[in-house]
């Protein structure tokens, strides 16, 4: 099989060399190599159970991969530091649900050194005032959303790792949602995001990394990526996803 | 883009430890039990009381033994070292395993803090914790006080300050067991087998010696005693001081995740090292303050004074079982203050097996202490210090010294009082008070999260 790799080609702000991580006998990584530009949105895609998540967390220092490294501007940055750089914002969890989502926001803010300017943004932007005085409970699967980008946004770090970021929104929300992070790509934030809808990643992401069976099937741009898998020019991602994994 | 932020101020994550306690329920239970709990353990104290201080109205020598210390407050705080002891690690695993259930400590580790930081900030809620679970406790006192009771303040507060490092090392093992496991449950499972592995200890070396008796001196149980007694010992204050960083040092190591096993592993065992040298040092700190206002738990001034100068070993060899209430009675009059005031001192216990009101049948040595100092020794039955302190001094060639007083002369504080009227306080505004606290932290957030479905 063809693995597409034009990773060559960026100026890397980041870069994930031969990662590999298993748990007990089942390999979920093998030998996971890509890299991200500064002010890039990059796009982590596969299917269900590819390794999106652990490859994230992986990169994130929150779990331990077996083998490889992360490099940062070319330095080598080991796990315990990638806090410095980096901030992973997992897929559904529901952290503090006794708490209001106002005190959680509140706490990140404070915790982040932001000022109070940066979470009025934020809230207006991603739709959550009416949800600021309820429990994070309580909160809908769209606002849960909206509320853990807020506390990954408020975070001034230059690369955002985002899990599935756009899960539990409709078109509309997606739409708003992408144009925010568009604009924070546009003012220096590199943002790395795991994506199972191929329609969202085709959308926002600069270039995208195909990942199928813990294993990286391609890396490049649309059009890099359809000319790898021979495919016409004018196929769609799905197409070209299906062609290369 | 800043790529390295400054270290973040403590007080946003101590709040916000402080909101996860206040809205929890585990904070809340332990207080609505805790309340009718010492309240029974304080209006029996003082019936009990009463009931010894009615002959002692009229008996002077008999109000001398009166002592609110022993009769109010050490029965007073067994309920709340009851409390403690079962209900407190649910409130400190909360802290930790929750975050760890709702994903929350995934975000948590990558904010600007120290580890140390956050466990910190978490531990200072725990000691939060406690001091809101004094309510009922202080309440307590202030009804011996309206009844008119006596309290010393130097042995009240000592008493208090081993209850507190008492709950502290509560709170750290359960810190780790919180980190250690994946679930609260199984957490509080870990941590409940220490607490109440230590009654198993205490209970199983009350009929043998040896290892178990060993083991037993270290169980947490027993380290409540001195205060208990009046005494501030300072090896015992540091040894749960620095147990009690060891532990939350251990939890600090193993709560981030992503850190490799072997990691782990070797910090741990360099903490277990570091904090068992440190005990092992601070053991050899000798300094036990007697508190009490008559100094009941020492030998008068001038004994301990000449005990001081003798240079010897003095070995001491009981021949009772370690069940034989002699042996307590002798350990808590003459051993215990002997190991105080000598230099060196070795006690050995020689009998083994069980022990008759007349000592056990067939063994006419049962029941025998052995002094051995200088090479000559002498025996007796006797367990006080008035028959054995001047047999020592005959073994060390030196005379007894001149009579002194054993310290302030305590009038006794008999006090025939009814303390069942506090029942209302304890069993009905109390709890009530707790209700209303925990709707006030809680509930508003609970009728949010209805009205949202």
């Amino acid at each position: 099989m063809t693995v597409a790799d034009f990773s060559s080609t960026v100026d890397a702000l980041v870069a994930v060399h031969r990662i590999c991580k298993a748990f007990g006998d089942q390999q979920v990584l093998t030998d996971v190599s890509f890299e991200v530009a500064s002010g890039e949105v990059l796009g982590l895609i596969g299917p269900n159970g590819a390794g999106k998540t652990t490859l994230l967390e992986c990169i994130a220092g929150l779990l331990s991969a077996d083998t490889g490294e992360v490099r940062w501007r070319g330095s080598l940055l080991p796990p315990a530091r990638r806090r410095e750089q980096l901030f992973y914002v997992p897929e559904a969890i529901a952290p503090y649900p006794d708490q209001r989502t106002a005190e959680v926001l509140t706490f990140f803010r404070q915790a982040h050194r932001q000022p109070p300017s940066r979470l009025e943004y934020l809230v207006n932007a991603l739709g959550l005032e009416p949800a600021r005085a309820k429990p994070v409970a309580a909160l809908s699967k769209g606002y849960r959303r909206r509320f853990l980008l807020a506390l990954g946004l408020l975070a001034p770090r230059p690369l955002l790792l985002m899990d599935e970021p756009f899960d539990g929104f409709d078109l509309r929300q997606t739409r708003e949602v992408m144009n925010l992070l568009r604009e924070e790509a546009a003012d220096g934030r590199t943002l790395v995001l795991s994506i199972h809808q191929l329609g969202d990643a085709q959308r926002i992401c600069d270039r995208l990394v195909l990942l199928s069976g813990g294993i990286v099937r391609g890396v490049g741009t649309l059009a890099q990526l359809t000319a790898a898998a021979r495919l016409p020019m004018c196929s769609d991602l799905e197409e070209v996803f299906l062609a290369l994994a | 883009m800043r790529s390295r932020e400054p270290p973040a101020s403590l007080t946003p994550v101590l709040r916000k430890e402080l909101r996860e306690l206040a809205t929890g329920s585990s904070l809340w239970v332990l207080l609505l039990l805790l309340s009718p709990l010492v309240g029974y353990s304080f209006i029996q104290a003082v019936a009990l009381y009463a009931e010894a201080s009615r002959p002692a109205l009229s008996i002077p020598e008999l109000a001398q033994q009166l002592s609110p210390f022993d009769g109010i407050l050490v029965p007073t705080l067994g309920g709340f070292y009851l409390a403690i002891t079962l209900l407190f690690p649910f409130i400190a695993i909360r802290l930790i395993a929750s975050e760890k259930a709702s994903g929350g400590l995934k975000l948590l580790v990558q904010l600007p803090y120290r580890l140390t930081d956050f466990v910190a900030a978490k531990f200072a809620a725990v000691i939060a914790a406690w001091l809101i679970a004094l309510i009922p406790l202080i309440s307590a006192l202030v009804c011996w006080g309206l009844l008119g009771g006596h309290l010393d303040a130097r042995e009240t507060a000592t008493l208090m300050f081993g209850h507190l490092l008492y709950a502290l090392l509560i709170g750290a093992i359960s810190f780790l067991a919180a980190t250690l496991t994946e679930g609260g449950a199984t957490a509080a499972i870990l941590a409940l087998s220490v607490t109440i592995g230590s009654w198993v200890l205490d209970f199983a070396a009350l009929d043998r010696g040896g290892v178990t008796n060993l083991v037993a001196a270290v169980s947490l149980t027993s380290l409540l005693k001195p205060f208990e007694q009046g005494l501030l010992s300072i090896p015992t204050v540091l040894g749960m001081l620095i147990a009690t960083v060891g532990f939350l040092a251990l939890a600090a190591i193993w709560l981030p995740p992503g850190v490799l096993f072997t990691r782990r592993v070797k910090g741990s065992a360099l903490i277990v090292m570091g904090a068992a040298i440190l005990i092992a040092v601070a053991g050899q700190a000798r300094t036990v303050l007697d508190v009490t206002p008559d100094r009941r738990n020492s030998f008068p001034p001038a004994d301990e004074q000449l005990l001081g100068q003798l240079p010897e070993r003095l070995l001491v060899t009981v021949r009772m079982a370690p069940s034989d209430p002699r042996l307590t009675d002798l350990d808590r009059k003459v051993l215990a203050r002997l190991k105080r005031a000598m230099p060196r001192v070795t006690v050995r216990v020689a009998a083994e097996g069980k022990a008759g009101l007349f000592g056990s049948a067939g063994d006419e040595d049962y029941g025998q202490i052995v002094l051995t100092y200088h090479g000559k020794s002498a025996t007796t039955r006797s367990t006080g210090a008035g028959e054995i302190l001047p047999i020592l001094y005959e073994l060390a060639g030196v005379g007894s010294p001149a009579p002194s007083p054993t310290g302030r002369d305590e009038p006794g504080y008999p006090l025939v009082a009814d303390a069942s009227g506090a029942a209302i306080w304890f069993y009905g505004a109390l709890p009530l008070m707790f209700v209303g606290m925990w709707w006030l932290a809680s509930a508003s957030r609970r009728i949010a999260r209805r009205r949202s479905r």
